[in-house]
């Protein structure tokens, strides 16, 4: 393929291929609820069919390997030969998720050769009997040379070694997150006594124990019941994490049948870097096999240093409606309209007429370019948005998985998927509203047998939904599960040492779970479970984005976490404020009111002051304080009330300019050591602007 | 004075096994119920400290009378005793949470070393 444009064409390719894998996801889903649809298994037919021609066109060979594989199961089920059951369907959907792994890893610059298809292989053919889906890799030999890749890919575990542990998205940002709460990452290797008659049972035993006390990312073979082939359990391998290795040692050996448990650490390292996450070789004890495949793939590499291996392909385009373009092309016909309409104006004047004469009509044009240049700031603006249901459309496979693992019935219901986002706080919404989902079906939602006798439907609910509130995106997330009991924060709180616990509001309470080193496995036992990392999702929120997160509880009612986001993040409504000669900018949607504070209303020492604000004690911060000096003594004193989530804070300001929009812009780390600023803007006249992040108030309060 | 087990089996015959294999450990056999119904009830009056419970028994079956026990108490300790194949039953009596299972015929060592195991804990 030399001479063609290597890194366009692979941009292209993946694109295109993940839109198709997203799709494969979403009709896998459809199908799954509605299996005798035939138009639906035409669809995910033509899905699997297209992504094999085209990754096969690109020469990735594990890839196209892996889409063939599916697609001819589905063939099999297309002409009526293989019926759609469970396994069938599982296998499908460990395909669609390796496949979509791939397509990430080779996005970022790595390989599909980097992956390990054997297992999801053989579920496929396993699954669809022996037919046209017969497993290569059980006899690479037999395989046609084209595609038989002689990479770690092709070749089957060792006997005896661990089973490869392939890990999805969920489970790296379940290990990440481990890592951050100093846990230890733990390989077990469990196996079953001989005589034991019932082996699944006897593994599921050690399984459910070891969730008992620890994080169980993976379980291979995986530990969902009903079609479990009970031979396949004599040795099952565990990827879980935990504070207490000794904890999970008593956990799997407290089982009677067990013939023995074998406890390796491993580095987390191994597991979260890129592809070699998913490829059981980098983790694995060294073995002859892995060995030989990783020496096979590194002399590859030195022959064939293949355009494959690029670097990270960055995604330069972007898909937009047409309709929102055809907005933006009728609003520049209309602006070139007036354009001519003022160059005639113009021409007019400098040939000699009378300005006063054509004063009138300039005031016109005028005003309409103004409309329309608003009107085109707000049509580019849309095509920056897209809909939250890219991400939402993840949930239904999250919760699904999630709930069979636990053996949590749960019912999602989403709301509001319609809602426009802007594309770059999609992106990083994603991991924490998955985050605050697991959450809410590891320790909200009961098991069915506590849900009945709490006197609920056995069934869990979740439900997600989505609305666009004034100048915000508000995000619910909201379970009826266990809820949380605010006094036992409140225990917490003061057992560390928390001053002025004693007298925290509820809001207040609620809040720490947000405090990093609050959410620990300790205090989340305490907590009834809940919590985990909860402070890494409020530095997403509100330090990232710039959004707010705020926590309701009732117990046993349930949880409501209600995220507050920005539509954008590149142009904001502000409030244009000065402190001494320096112009600040404060996001209207941080601004509650504007307000005149006598000087006997402040009470309090400096530094520490406060006044009331709607019969609330609120604090007074004032902007020369903030920056250097000092307030300037007065007796009346002009002020914004910022808010931030439920908080409310005076900011005593020089002068009060005007209301306007401001386009921020990233500030140097320098500049702002004190994380005061989310951004600065120029205005016309070139004059610097910082965007005060109004966070501070809440830092500032304990 | 051991620890006190309620059996529940609907053949009197493997209560009789049952029974003698314990007893000569040094348990007390604190009751014994030929079905679910009995052994729920009895479970209420006797409080033993493990239950012995049969899956496949007339009335009321195992699972219910497991359910209905943990409804009484929820840190009861329960073994399943259970035929050969009735693996997703025995799972679900896990998640249920039940301490340990023994599948049918079982030798004396290996019911004495569950219910050993699951009175530790």
């Amino acid at each position: 393929m030399s001479g063609i444009d290597e890194t366009r064409l692979r941009r292209a390719f993946l694109e295109e291929a993940e839109e198709l894998s997203q799709k494969l996801g979403e009709s896998l889903m459809e199908l799954e609820a509605d299996r005798a649809n035939a138009q639906l298994v035409n669809e995910v037919f033509r899905l699997t069919h297209s992504l094999k021609s085209e990754s096969a066109l690109m020469g990735f060979a594990t890839l196209s390997e892996l889409a063939h594989r599916m697609e001819d199961v589905l063939g099999l089920a297309r002409g009526g030969s293989l019926t759609l059951g469970k396994p069938v369907m599982d296998s499908l959907f460990a395909g669609a998720d390796l496949l979509a792994e791939m397509m990430a890893a080779i996005g970022k610059g790595g390989s599909d050769e980097d992956f390990t298809t054997a297992e999801v292989l053989q579920g496929l053919s396993a699954a669809s009997g022996n037919g046209h889906a017969r497993p290569q890799d059980a006899a690479p030999a037999q395989g046609p040379p084209a595609r038989q890749s002689a990479g770690p890919s092709g070749i089957p575990p060792a006997p005896g070694a661990p089973a490869p542990l392939m890990l999805g998205d969920f489970e790296k940002l379940q290990l990440a997150e481990a890592r951050d709460r100093g846990e230890a990452l733990l390989r077990l290797t469990v196996d079953v006594d001989e005589g034991e008659p019932m082996k699944f049972p006897r593994a599921y035993l050690v399984f459910s124990n070891l969730e008992a006390v620890s994080n169980v990312v993976k379980v291979v073979p995986p530990m969902e019941g009903e079609t479990a082939d009970d031979s396949l359990y004599g040795r099952t391998t565990v990827l879980l994490t935990s504070g207490s290795e000794e904890e999970v040692m008593k956990a799997a050996s407290g089982v009677d049948q067990i013939a023995g448990v074998k406890i390796e650490r491993c580095r987390f390292d191994a597991f979260l870097s890129g592809a070699a996450a998913s490829s059981a070789p980098a983790a694995a004890p060294e073995t002859a096999t892995t060995t030989a495949g990783q020496d096979e793939q590194a002399r590859r590499n030195e022959s064939a240093p293949d355009a494959r291996r690029a670097g990270p392909v960055e995604k330069t385009s972007i898909r937009v409606d047409t309709r929102k373009l055809d907005d933006l092309w009728s609003l520049i016909a209309e602006l070139v309209l007036h354009k001519s309409h003022i160059a005639r104006l113009s021409e007019d004047i400098s040939r000699g007429k009378d300005v006063h004469s054509v004063r009138e009509e300039l005031v016109e044009s005028f005003d309409s370019l103004d409309k329309i240049s608003s009107g085109m700031q707000q049509a580019m603006m849309d095509t920056r948005m897209i809909s939250i249901s890219v991400i939402f459309s993840k949930f239904p496979r999250l919760v699904r998985d999630l709930s069979r693992k636990l053996g949590k019935p749960v019912d999602l219901v989403l709301s509001g998927e319609d809602t426009e986002i802007d594309r770059s706080i999609v992106e990083a919404l994603s991991d924490p509203l998955t985050h605050i989902i697991r959450n809410s079906l590891d320790h909200g939602i009961e098991f069915p047998e506590e849900r009945v006798r709490r006197g609920k439907n056995d069934k869990g609910r979740v439900s997600v939904s989505a609305r666009r509130q004034g100048g915000n995106i508000v995000i619910e997330l909201e379970d009826d599960g266990r809820g949380m009991d605010p006094e036992s924060i409140r225990r917490k709180a003061v057992g560390m040492g928390m001053s002025g616990a004693e007298s925290f509001t509820e809001a207040q309470l609620l809040d720490l779970v947000f405090l990093p080193g609050f959410s620990t496995k300790e205090v989340v036992t305490d907590l009834s479970g809940r919590g985990v990392g909860m402070d890494v999702v409020a530095t997403r929120i509100r330090g990232d984005l710039k959004g707010d997160v705020v926590l309701r509880t009732e117990q046993n009612r349930g949880t409501r976490v209600t995220l507050f986001l920005p539509l954008t993040l590149t142009i904001v409504n502000a409030l244009l404020v000065r402190g001494d000669t320096q112009l600040y900018a404060l996001p209207l949607t941080d601004v509650d009111s504007t307000a005149k504070l006598v000087s006997t209303e402040i009470r309090g020492e400096e530094g520490r002051e406060s006044a009331l604000w709607m019969e609330e004690e609120t604090p007074v911060f004032s902007l020369g304080a903030l920056f250097g000096g000092g307030r300037r003594r007065a007796d009346e004193y002009f002020a914004a009330v910022l808010r931030n989530g439920d908080r409310k804070a005076y900011l005593v300001v020089d002068e009060l300019i005007e209301e306007r929009e401001v386009v921020i812009k990233p500030v140097d780390d320098l500049l702002n050591s004190q994380k005061m600023f989310s951004g600065v803007s120029v205005l016309e006249n070139g004059k610097l602007v910082f965007i005060l992040d109004t966070s501070f108030i809440r830092r500032e309060h304990f | 004075m051991g620890a006190t087990i309620l059996i529940a089996d609907d053949l009197s015959f493997m209560r009789m096994i049952q029974k003698e294999i314990l007893t000569e450990r040094g348990y007390t056999i604190a009751g014994e119920a030929a079905d679910g119904r009995e052994a729920v009830e009895k479970f209420k009056n006797l409080r033993p400290d493990l239950v012995l419970l049969d899956i496949t028994m007339p009335n009321m079956n195992g699972l219910e009378a497991m359910r209905k026990i943990f409804k009484i108490d929820p840190h009861a300790r329960v073994i399943m005793c259970s035929a050969l194949g009735q693996q997703n039953l025995i799972v679900e009596a896990i998640k249920a949470g039940v301490k340990d299972f023994i599948v049918k015929p079982f030798k004396p060592e290996r019911i004495l070393s569950a219910i050993d195991k699951a009175l530790k804990s």
